[in-house]
């Protein structure tokens, strides 16, 4: 092949290109860390990475309405473990009361400690969580729930509900709900069970103890085994229930979460398997393409300073 | 017989001067200077040859070779404009993958992550439905996705307004190239008609041709004249030393910039060239990416507001009012009622139930919905394969042009090769030059020293 000036420099430019190009690429993916960083470098991984990081910052969301959920569900139990403690020691008075041994006395302090159970009782109905929600009001958390009305001795006389019987529900994964509302009363017969009264279990705490407490102001002990003791067993069975439901959604919420970790865990590897560059295999090459390069430059360099021009005097 | 042989030797000498002088011009043809020896006269004593004679300037000339180098200036002028475009259209796509340490790799910077923001925003609220800084979160994450999907779309725009102009821009380049071949035609036929070769004008007129291939794909047939006739798009527009037709850009049907002849009036259908990348680009890859972002916008828009109009806000107001405004990427925004009062946003499903989050849950599940106007594809999906798809037709002709460039670069080395100019060469020929130039004037001092003797033996 006839081999001309220009054959010589334009094939030697367009060599220097090449490698100037290669090492500019590998030098970009050595600095970040990145075998892909635009779409056009590899659309299928681009794409990819983008539903990954789609679906990760959903699964980190989850993780946050998990933490929400879980406080307010940590709110309710600790509401309901105590009202639990105040419905059984109201329990063992009622007992007390209807084995018949106890004095008048007795039976009076019984109903003041019984009228002071009805306003703790009252006060854990209207707990409200860090948001300043009402959590045994339903969906309805910006009204007070429970309000008492009292006779001319401040006894309470008996207890309305002014929530609703709806419960939210709450995503904590991709199809997966779960509600940490409990209502205060239910007497609907459907939906959520209330935790204070529900017509399908027959609980009705606040008018069992209201009763309790005016039987045992009467000395109406007769009334206290035969109606209140029972009633009021059923009213602990019915809060036992709830808090072990509540039991059920912490747990379903912990395995939530750690689902939710463990996908993002993958998803992240998944993501940097697709995207990180092979730093071994790119600084070899990197190293090859210098030397390359410098081999262009060199031979180039010499071959280029020596013509004919040099030898002619 | 010396003086001639001075002269041709001068003129061997010229010719190498305009070889090296033109060693880094690409389009330039080597010449070379054909001689042969002068008719000999027939003498008793048998032929005597009477010198040397230049008899023509000689090109290295390959037509075919030059033919392939402009079709491949048209390929390559097409994709290169293609190439600009579609990386300014990534460019405004803002999806670019960063690393850090402390979330791994991630492009946070585009529509993308904005959708996310938006949803995961009505996932927090869905929690606390009543919550002000809740609602203020979901107004705010809903307004940086609407600027986004603004921001994108008046990038692609730009695109679309930057390829018209290039067409415009071509188009002027082409005519001057299409006339200055005519008038170089022009003076090439006189010199042809005087019985004589300009090889420079041909070498400018190759180099205006190929200019011209690099704007649109052309057709050359050479005149036994020494005419170039050009014609685009099947129109002749040069023939001989005239420009019979030219280029003009023209708006269609579709309201969109397009190429005709300007005296023949006939749309033109370019298959190469940097006009003709352009067009394909603007109504490719940036039309079809423009139309799938709007695509993906309406249907949020439509999506969103119909499950919205069925809530009430913390004021337990239905309005008729929608959440997202507009109709497309470009005029997709948020209401502004939401934006400056976040309890007028209609996150529950039940009137006179505030703290109800059915409207607001199921605004978040959107996210997760495959929607049948987006082929069944969740939103965020859509959004991920029409990006993929956009980055497979940059990557496509990035790869083209990889491909297009080795052939260029053979071509040209070929070319080089056949038609170059060669400094060793040309030097030892000067040299050869200057020896024979010494040799004949020697020859004509021995005649001139000869005839002086001659002179002096008479005189004597």
């Amino acid at each position: 092949m006839r081999v001309s000036s220009s054959t010589f420099t334009g094939g030697f430019i367009g060599e220097i290109q090449q490698l100037e190009q290669q090492q500019n690429t590998l030098q970009e993916q050595a600095s970040s860390g990145l075998s892909v960083t635009l779409p056009s470098d590899n659309p299928s991984v681009m794409s990819e990475v983008l539903n990954l990081q789609t679906n990760g910052a959903a699964n980190t969301q989850y993780q946050s309405n998990i933490t929400q959920l879980q406080a307010s569900a940590t709110t309710s139990a600790t509401a309901m473990n105590s009202l639990q403690t105040i419905v059984s020691q109201v329990n063992e008075i009622a007992t007390n009361a209807s084995s018949g041994t106890a004095s008048s006395t007795q039976l009076s302090t019984y109903a003041s400690e019984v009228e002071a159970c009805i306003q703790q009782a009252m006060q854990l109905g209207n707990t409200q969580d860090a948001n300043g929600n009402y959590i045994f009001g339903g969906t309805d958390s910006s009204t007070k729930p429970f309000v008492a009305t009292t006779d001319a001795n401040g006894n309470v006389t008996g207890v309305s509900y002014k929530g609703n019987t709806n419960v939210n529900q709450n995503d904590i994964g991709l199809s997966m709900t779960v509600a940490t509302q409990v209502p205060g009363e239910n007497t609907t017969g459907s939906g959520a069970e209330g935790l204070f009264a529900d017509s399908r279990t027959g609980a009705d705490l606040f008018k069992d103890m209201v009763s309790l407490q005016q039987n045992l102001a009467s000395g109406d002990t007769s009334a206290i085994s035969s109606t209140n003791a029972p009633a009021l067993t059923n009213d602990e069975n019915n809060i036992i229930n709830q808090i072990s439901a509540n039991g059920v959604v912490q747990s379903a919420l912990t395995a939530a979460n750690t689902m939710a970790t463990s996908q993002n865990t993958n998803m992240t590897t998944e993501i940097t398997n697709d995207t990180s560059a092979n730093m071994a295999q790119t600084m070899t090459e990197l190293d090859q393409t210098q030397t390359a390069y410098q081999a262009a430059l060199e031979s180039g360099t010499m071959v280029m300073s020596v013509s004919l021009l040099n030898y002619l005097q | 017989m010396a003086g001639q042989s001075l002269s041709v030797e001068t003129q061997a000498t010229a010719v190498a001067g305009q070889n090296l002088a033109n060693v880094s011009n690409p389009a330039y043809a080597d010449e070379q200077l054909q001689v042969q020896a002068a008719p000999s006269l027939d003498t008793t004593s048998g032929d005597e040859g009477t010198g040397v004679q230049a008899t023509k300037i000689t090109q290295l000339w390959d037509s075919l070779l030059n033919s392939q180098i402009v079709a491949e200036d048209s390929v390559s002028g097409s994709l290169n404009s293609q190439q600009s475009a579609l990386q300014q259209t990534e460019a405004y796509l803002n999806e670019q993958l960063s690393s850090s340490s402390s979330t791994g790799t991630s492009s946070s910077n585009g529509l993308a992550a904005d959708l996310s923001g938006l949803f995961n925003s009505l996932q927090t609220l869905s929690t606390d439905p009543t919550s002000i800084p809740d609602r203020q979160a979901v107004a705010q994450s809903a307004q940086q996705l609407t600027q986004q999907f603004n921001s994108v779309s008046s990038g692609l725009t730009t695109v679309a307004s930057d390829l018209n102009t290039s067409i415009q821009n071509g188009v002027t380049s082409s005519n001057n190239d299409l006339s200055q071949i005519a008038a170089l035609n022009e003076q090439i036929i006189n010199a042809q008609a005087d019985g004589g070769t300009d090889n420079n004008l041909i070498d400018q007129r190759e180099k205006t041709i190929e200019d011209l291939a690099g704007y649109a794909n052309i057709t050359t047939s050479a005149q036994s004249n020494g005419a170039v006739n050009v014609s685009i798009g099947g129109v002749t527009m040069v023939a001989d030393g005239a420009t019979p037709d030219s280029l003009q850009t023209y708006t269609n049907s579709s309201g969109q910039l397009m190429i005709q002849a300007q005296n023949a009036g006939t749309p033109l259908t370019l298959t190469g060239g940097s006009i003709e990348g352009s067009i394909t680009a603007r109504d490719g890859q940036v039309a079809t990416l423009q139309n799938s972002i709007n695509t993906l916008a309406s249907t949020l828009i439509t999506q969103f507001n119909s499950v919205y109009s069925g809530g009430y806000d913390l004021n337990n107001n239905n309005s008729t009012q929608d959440f997202f405004t507009g109709s497309d990427a470009a005029s997709i925004g948020v209401n502004s009622t939401v934006v400056n009062d976040p309890t007028t946003f209609q996150a529950s499903g039940t009137s006179g139930d505030t703290g109800d989050n059915t409207v607001v849950l199921s605004l978040a599940n959107l996210a997760s919905q495959s929607l049948s106007s987006l082929s069944n594809q969740t939103l965020s999906q859509s959004y991920a394969a029409t990006i993929g798809d956009f980055g497979s037709a940059l990557q496509s002709v990035n790869s083209q042009i990889s491909n297009s460039t080795a052939v260029s670069q053979m071509l040209a080395t070929q070319r080089s090769s056949e038609t170059g100019v060669d400094t060793d060469t040309e030097m030892t020929n000067l040299m050869q030059y200057q020896k024979a130039y010494e040799a004949s004037a020697e020859l004509v001092t021995t005649v001139n020293q000869m005839l002086e003797t001659l002179i002096d033996m008479k005189t004597e």
